[in-house]
């Protein structure tokens, strides 16, 4: 099987199979890593369809020598800043409260009981008002399931860091649901 | 309690933290009340967050994704080329209307400054108009809904 940076190098030299071949791969991927940064299910399909043109468009600059995930998630994390600031610029909110198909209530738990779903509402709210930074490490962890060691190749950043900026976010994660409880 | 201490709150509640800190934090644990609520608290969010996943999309959206990039992707290539000639095609043309007239000596210059500043405005207008046309495209979710 062909590796991610065989198939870039390959998108670099203009062969478009290639690039079908790394969207069936990592489609998945690049969606719900989308959907955890703008917490919106229409908008994280079209960053991540972006994203993967813009994998096209830069094929060139890719560094063979190092990952291809920490280059791809860096794209869509650049790309969902700017879809975030654009939409506080003229919609005058960062993110879609209203959208609440963002996390659905996870059949396998029997626990559906109003308490829970109002409980699971807050998280919600709260994990779209924390900062970027914040919402990132968290949706990561906690959606994804990526160890530490894979959340600071994906981000760049040592393995202290991730158990440091988790702690905070949490922190404010926390902070902010006891707001919506008030 | 020393900031380490809180931090590998965090390592500890995902199972991260290496044999030698997890003696440590378990240490600090037994003689910190403190450090036990926030575990609680850390724990209890665990909990809310192992309740909820994410919100998948259905089958047949993910069968046209790769055909939507790819016409994505043969339009932008046949925008850039159709901008890149209508471009050229309108400086030429507005070029050569200017110079006729600009040479017409039978037209006051009066008149040839209100044809280009109409011209202008007109071109600045459109291309305000068009912008925001382009953008409240892309943000409107029902575009695919027929009314």
């Amino acid at each position: 099987m062909c590796t991610d940076a065989t198939l870039v190098s390959g998108i670099a030299a203009g062969d478009k199979k290639a690039l079908g071949l790394l969207v069936q791969r990592h489609k998945k991927l690049a969606y719900r890593l989308a959907l955890g940064l703008v917490g919106n299910k229409d908008d994280a399909f079209d960053i991540s369809q972006e994203a993967f043109l813009r994998v096209y468009r830069s094929a060139a600059t890719y560094d063979q020598t190092q990952p291809f995930l920490p280059w791809f998630y860096t794209i869509i994390s650049n790309l969902c800043k700017t879809w975030l600031r654009k939409r506080s610029r003229y919609e005058h909110r960062a993110v879609d409260l209203d959208d609440v198909s963002f996390l659905l209530v996870d059949t396998r738990t029997p626990d559906t009981a109003l308490e829970t779903r109002e409980l699971i509402d807050r998280l919600r709210r709260a994990l779209m008002e924390l900062p970027f930074k914040d919402r990132e490490i968290i949706t990561l962890q906690h959606f994804r399931d990526l160890s530490y060691d894979e959340i600071a190749v994906l981000l760049g950043i040592p393995r202290g860091t991730v158990m440091s900026r988790l702690y905070y976010a949490r922190k404010k994660l926390l902070n902010l649901m006891r707001l919506h409880d008030d | 309690m020393t900031n380490d201490m809180h931090e590998w709150l965090a390592g500890y509640v995902d199972g991260e933290l290496p044999e030698e800190q997890r003696r440590q934090f378990e240490e600090e644990l037994k003689r910190n009340p403190k450090l036990r609520e926030e575990l609680a608290t850390f724990q209890k969010l665990q909990e809310v967050t192992g309740m909820v996943r994410y919100a998948d999309l259905p089958d047949e959206v993910w069968e046209s994704y790769w055909a939507n990039i790819y016409r994505r992707l043969e339009r932008g290539i046949g925008w850039i080329v159709f901008s890149a000639g209508a471009i050229i095609l309108l400086l030429f043309g507005l070029y050569h209307a200017m110079s006729s007239l600009y040479a017409a000596a039978d037209i006051p210059l009066w008149v040839k400054i209100g044809i280009t500043g109409v011209l202008a405005g007109s071109i600045i207008l459109l291309v305000s108009y068009g912008r925001e046309r382009l953008f409240a495209y892309n943000r409107d979710r029902y575009k695919e809904v027929k009314r």
